[in-house]
């Protein structure tokens, strides 16, 4: 149990910046997941903390005791590999068993342990087997009892699910979690796969470039995120390009490739200027979709909507391009003058419809994200 | 169709003939040396005209014989260890050394091999003789260890190709330091390996003749240097005798690499 701290941690290689400037507290006992995309620099961060890179600039304090320079077999931290690392040359037992033995544990005690910790991941048979003949998922047991065995202060897990097919995954993203709970140890974990993120996570760090974005809860950096590239990242949205018409203190109001003008509300915090070019992302569950023209209210423009009935809600025509089913919602895929936007809706809600339909796209402008051309969001209330 | 599958019956038959012909070329010269070892004449003849042990009691009872034979042991022992040793372990840093230096020090590594033996044994001898060392086992130690351990450097390079090094970032993260992660986790993974190499370096050792002849006295000298000296005196049929002690050891050093990389074959096959 441990808390840590990074402090402006930098790994260059060469020309190359791996991680950039990156500064966060990680909490006692907490289960902090790094996302993002590969290449972004969360494996990197994960083996600076690990002790296997040492950083080019910036500091790592494991309970405040400064560990930079510190070298991995001398840091009581632990690693579990994305391809788990066993050593094939061992059997299962003495793999577990292996840190045990470097810190010096007399024999008949680490196997007692290793045994222990086996059966902990339910792999309590397998002591004498030969680890190269396991299935991946008894691997991936068997790697995390090896790590657990030493008691880390903090447990390192670098995409070890990222290899396993997607049922045998989400069984071990809850068995991990439960695991967690129950050590109350600190977790360092490391994916490229959102879901794994939001179902594992007390806070999800966001990586991109080597930089990292955002720390925050997963409800946080799914409601509030704090630029486009985090919008795109952590769910299917549509990106519609917009260009702002014209502002007042309860709205802004722009221009889009869907043909009407939009409403955004907004309290004037925002600083935008007529001209600016935006981004707006439509979540699908923000859109809904029914049959039909919008009504003669909702057609009138924007600008009379608001002044009539200070309505936040837009709304659009357009035929239905393609309808994909996907288990329990259907995807409809919606061509609104040639630009195409997707909605979803679980396939009960009413009558299903099919290519060629005509509908109506609404959703409340509250609900809109927008994001400047350089990426940042644009906050359209004060905090 | 029928024609075609002749003609290359042909070719398969032709090809065959040739690889026998060319190995037997090889071969059987080898033959007719342990063939003429068991001769009991006082000249080497072929074929022999009475067969006997009579040379091989010879040999037994000859210091001279037994004393080479003891000095190329130990030279080859030496010389495995020390070659083998510093392959492994130059072969080892290598993978760690991503720097433009290390891309001149692979080629460098072979320079001995380049240099005609004459020239590097004469050189030697000049150096060692500054040292006092000469005639020593330890020179001709040094001097087969500048052939042998390119030799095992590449046959570690190729090794240390197939190691899955993520195993040694898991030792380090287990606690353990650099030496107890190579004996306890890269050792176990590459020791066929090693096997392999200290006997290539066993063997380059104890065929090698002219360092050797430059470098050794009569109290070091080896088997293929006394058998060189022996010659000039005799055409005896002892030098068969000892030639099929020669090629008894390498063949026996070679079955024995044989079976050890096969052994990982088979290992990695199952893995």
């Amino acid at each position: 149990m441990s808390d840590i701290t990074l402090q402006g941690l930098e790994k260059r290689y060469g020309e190359t910046t791996a991680v950039e400037d990156v500064s966060v507290e990680i909490d006692d006992g907490e289960l902090l997941c790094l996302l993002g995309p590969s290449g972004s620099g969360k494996s990197t961060t994960l083996r600076m903390l690990a002790g296997l890179e040492t950083p080019t600039e910036g500091a790592i304090r494991l309970d405040g005791e400064d560990v930079t320079d510190q070298p991995a077999y001398d840091r009581n931290t632990s690693t579990v590999f994305q391809d788990w690392a066993l050593f094939p040359h061992k059997t299962v037992l003495e793999n577990v068993a292996f840190g045990l033995k470097m810190r010096d544990v007399p024999t008949d005690e680490r196997r007692e342990r290793a045994q222990a910790m086996l059966e902990r991941v339910q792999m309590g048979g397998y002591g004498d087997e030969d680890p190269t003949t396991l299935s991946g998922g008894q691997k991936q047991r068997v790697a995390l009892a090896r790590s657990l065995a030493v008691n880390p202060d903090v447990l390192l897990l670098d995409e070890p699910l990222s290899n396993l097919d997607k049922r045998l995954r989400e069984d071990m993203q809850i068995e991990l979690r439960e695991i967690h709970d129950d050590l109350e140890e600190t977790f360092v974990h490391v994916t490229h796969d959102q879901d794994e993120a939001f179902t594992l996570a007390d806070r999800i760090g966001i990586m991109n470039e080597g930089e990292l974005i955002q720390v925050g809860d997963p409800d946080e950096v799914y409601e509030n995120p704090k630029n486009r590239f985090i919008e795109g990242f952590l769910g299917d949205t549509n990106f519609v390009d917009a260009t702002v018409a014209r502002t007042n203190g309860e709205a802004v109001y722009v221009e889009t490739e869907l043909g009407a003008e939009l409403i955004l509300p907004s309290d004037g915090a925002h600083g935008l200027e007529s001209g600016d070019e935006l981004t707006l992302s439509l979540r699908p569950e923000i859109l809904s979709i029914d049959r039909g023209e919008p009504d003669a209210a909702a057609t009138a423009t924007a600008d009379q909507r608001a002044v009539t009935d200070g309505s936040t809600t837009n709304a659009v025509a357009g035929t239905v391009a393609n309808v994909i089913y996907r288990g329990s919602t259907v995807r409809y895929s919606v061509s609104i003058d040639g630009a195409s936007v997707f909605a979803e809706r679980t396939d009960a809600s009413s009558g299903s419809l099919s290519a060629g339909d005509d509908v109506t796209l609404e959703w409340d402008g509250e609900d809109v994200l927008a994001f400047r051309a350089d990426g940042s969001r644009v906050s359209l209330r004060e905090p | 169709m029928t024609s075609n599958l002749h003609r290359e019956t042909v070719e398969t038959v032709a090809f065959r003939a040739g690889y026998l012909a060319l190995f037997a070329l090889m071969v059987v010269p080898l033959l007719v040396v342990i063939a003429t070892s068991f001769s009991d004449g006082a000249r080497i003849a072929f074929p022999p005209e009475n067969l006997s042990l009579t040379w091989y009691v010879e040999f037994f009872d000859s210091i001279r014989w037994l004393e080479a034979f003891t000095s190329s042991i130990i030279v080859g022992v030496g010389t495995a260890a020390l070659a083998t040793l510093l392959g492994v372990l130059g072969a080892f840093g290598q993978e760690f050394d991503d720097s433009s230096l290390g891309s001149v020090v692979a080629p460098l590594v072979l320079i001995p091999l380049l240099i005609p033996p004459v020239i590097l044994g004469i050189t030697l001898l000049m150096y060692f003789n500054e040292g006092g060392l000469r005639g020593s086992y330890v020179s001709i130690i040094l001097a087969h260890t500048l052939w042998a351990t390119p030799l095992v450097y590449f046959v570690m390079r190729s090794v240390f190709s197939r190691f899955d090094w993520q195993q040694l970032d898991a030792a380090h993260d287990l606690g353990a330091g650099p030496v107890q992660s190579f004996v306890h986790v890269v050792l176990p993974n590459v020791k066929h390996g090693v096997f392999v190499g200290a006997l290539l370096a066993f063997i380059i050792s104890l065929q090698e003749f002219v360092m050797a002849l430059f470098l050794s006295t009569s109290t070091t000298q080896t088997i293929p240097v006394l058998a060189w000296t022996e010659l000039r005196q005799a055409m005896d049929p002892m030098v068969s005798v000892v030639s099929t002690f020669l090629i008894l050891i390498s063949l026996g050093a070679l079955a024995l690499a044989v079976i050890a990389t096969n052994l990982e074959w088979v290992s990695k096959q199952l893995s």
